[in-house]
């Protein structure tokens, strides 16, 4: 139905109103002719009016109905009817800079070899709020320590060769509907056929997303129990060792084996002051923790650093505790599945609109 | 702001029947599939399916087309027509969403028979155009065109403009 263009802009989206508009505006400001890319949003059954929103800005928007199917299913959707030699995957709550797309297109078009890009967030976020603003720079930090290696090809924006990500067998909307790992996996399964996956920290997205403590909660435990339940820890660690997962828990263990040795040895310690006990492993978690507590400091002043030291000791709790939870359902439950009714539906081969969710090369 | 305030869908042939209803030939593959009744849908109030359609299982997606036409924007019917053919086929729902209301509707809706014409008031947008067009198409699957981009055709003939 569309005239063939260089390059399909995706946008997968769910309750999105409140950030979208800036999200397409940003896209459509990007340093790019018109002409040149179509911009498809996949409206993943939002509540609310993202669809109509989505209208305003987009040449197609697709509507997914019936249920809440995941950023994978909902990319994969866009890519079916992509018209463009190359894919780029902008999150809903991203906003691209002018010159992220074209610098991410004159990449793949100047380095034959190199199958996909994917970007970093900036150092401040959207959302001023100082959740929104200590999440956004934690991400900025790992991206950061980990510049060059694969990254995450979907979140918050990525670019890749089109008969690349189909040869690849696109995102895994089978496990991932949740967590935004999809991106994570897809990066390893590209490494692991050989692909080329480049992670950039010059091109840079603002995210726009207002996360509130729950929020934030909530997103640590589903990313580090999910990724420990389907990907397995170290298995990803070698891949993606920019996630935020790792970021977190890269201080995790070794102030874990330093509260081991400090409940050991007051085993055996005459004094039974365990505030002072207690200090001292809070001591040697912050230690541990210094080279994030001092990025923070560099960057945004040294009061947001000590403000945000506590919430940041929260979240790799959060994340242990993650982790632990990810690892005992994988050996006691497996791995993560729909629900029966799905699997049903796929095992039979309905052909139904949207379409089952399938798995990657099964 | 209530974007629905003032606009009016315009059913095919509005001016010689308007209460025919449209056959369009996605109801005849919806029928065939079993899964949507005609009566239902001609039962909705609009010659086509609206948002309560979707949610009934469908084996492929609905195809929906949106023309848009800006205020004052000067468009010949056989251009149109030829902009259509060139952007659907036979199983996309059309809708021309018009800013004002074109100075020849009846020729204009000659030149693309399936189509439905959603006639906003005379300086609604551009992008509020898209919305409201946006709210009444039954697609999963939503193409949004410009006519100003719509390829032209060989012969412009009987220019027609929004008022």
């Amino acid at each position: 139905m569309r005239s063939s263009r260089p390059l399909s802009v995706i946008v997968p989206v769910r309750d999105g109103s409140a950030t979208l508009a800036r999200t397409l505006t940003a896209i459509l400001a990007s340093e790019l002719p018109r002409d040149d890319y179509e911009l498809i949003v996949v409206d993943d059954a939002s509540s609310d009016s993202s669809a109509e929103l989505a209208a305003r800005y987009a040449d197609t928007v697709v509507r997914l109905t019936m249920r809440k199917s995941g950023a994978a299913y909902a990319r994969n959707r866009g890519a079916e009817l992509a018209q463009g030699e190359v894919l780029a995957f902008v999150d809903a709550d991203a906003m691209v800079r002018p010159h992220t797309l074209p610098r991410m297109l004159q990449m793949l078009a100047e380095q034959p070899g190199l199958d996909a890009v994917s970007g970093s967030h900036e150092q401040t976020a959207g959302a001023p709020n100082l959740v929104s603003q200590y999440w956004n720079l934690l991400l900025h930090f790992g991206e950061q320590m980990q510049a060059g290696t694969s990254g995450n090809v979907a979140s918050p924006c990525a670019i890749i060769r089109r008969q690349v990500f189909l040869s690849a067998g696109m995102y895994d909307e089978w496990r991932f509907a949740t967590a935004r790992l999809e991106g994570i996996e897809f990066a390893h399964r590209l490494e692991d056929s050989g692909r080329n996956v480049f992670s950039s920290t010059d091109l840079t997205i603002t995210g726009l997303k207002h996360w509130n403590l729950r929020s934030l909660c909530s997103e640590v435990w589903d990313r580090s129990a999910l990724l420990a339940r389907s990907l397995g820890y170290q298995r990803t660690r070698a891949a993606v060792p920019s996630d935020v997962v790792f970021t977190l828990s890269r201080a995790l263990a070794p102030a874990f084996a330093v509260l081991c040795v400090v409940a050991f040895s007051a085993a055996f310690l005459p004094t039974p002051d365990t505030a002072a006990k207690a200090a001292i492993v809070l001591l040697g978690t912050i230690a541990l923790n210094f080279p994030a507590y001092r990025f923070f400091a560099k960057i945004r002043g040294i009061p947001f650093a000590i403000v945000v030291a506590p919430l940041h000791l929260l979240m790799q709790a959060i994340n242990g505790l993650g982790l632990c939870a990810g690892w005992v359902l994988r050996d006691a439950v497996g791995d993560r599945e729909p629900d029966a009714a799905t699997q049903a539906y796929a095992e039979v081969g309905v052909e139904i609109w949207p379409p089952v969710p399938r798995a990657s090369g099964r | 702001m209530d974007l629905s305030q003032g606009i009016a869908m315009v059913p095919v042939s509005a001016e010689t029947s308007p209460t025919v209803d449209r056959p369009t030939q996605a109801q005849a593959f919806a029928d065939a599939m079993g899964t949507e009744r005609a009566d239902d849908r001609r039962a909705s109030g609009l010659s086509f399916g609206r948002a309560n359609d979707r949610g009934v299982p469908r084996r492929t997606p609905r195809v929906s087309l949106i023309v848009v036409l800006p205020e004052n924007h000067v468009m010949s019917p056989d251009r149109l027509a030829e902009g259509l053919r060139a952007h659907g086929n036979q199983d996309v729902d059309v809708v021309v969403a018009c800013a004002g209301q074109p100075t020849n509707l009846g020729a204009l809706q000659r030149s693309v028979g399936d189509a439905q014409f959603l006639l906003a008031p005379a300086g609604t947008s551009t992008e509020d155009l898209r919305e409201l067009a946006m709210r009444q198409v039954p697609g999963d699957i939503v193409t949004l065109l410009s006519g100003a981009l719509l390829p032209t055709a060989g012969a412009d003939t009987s220019l027609l403009m929004t008022s």
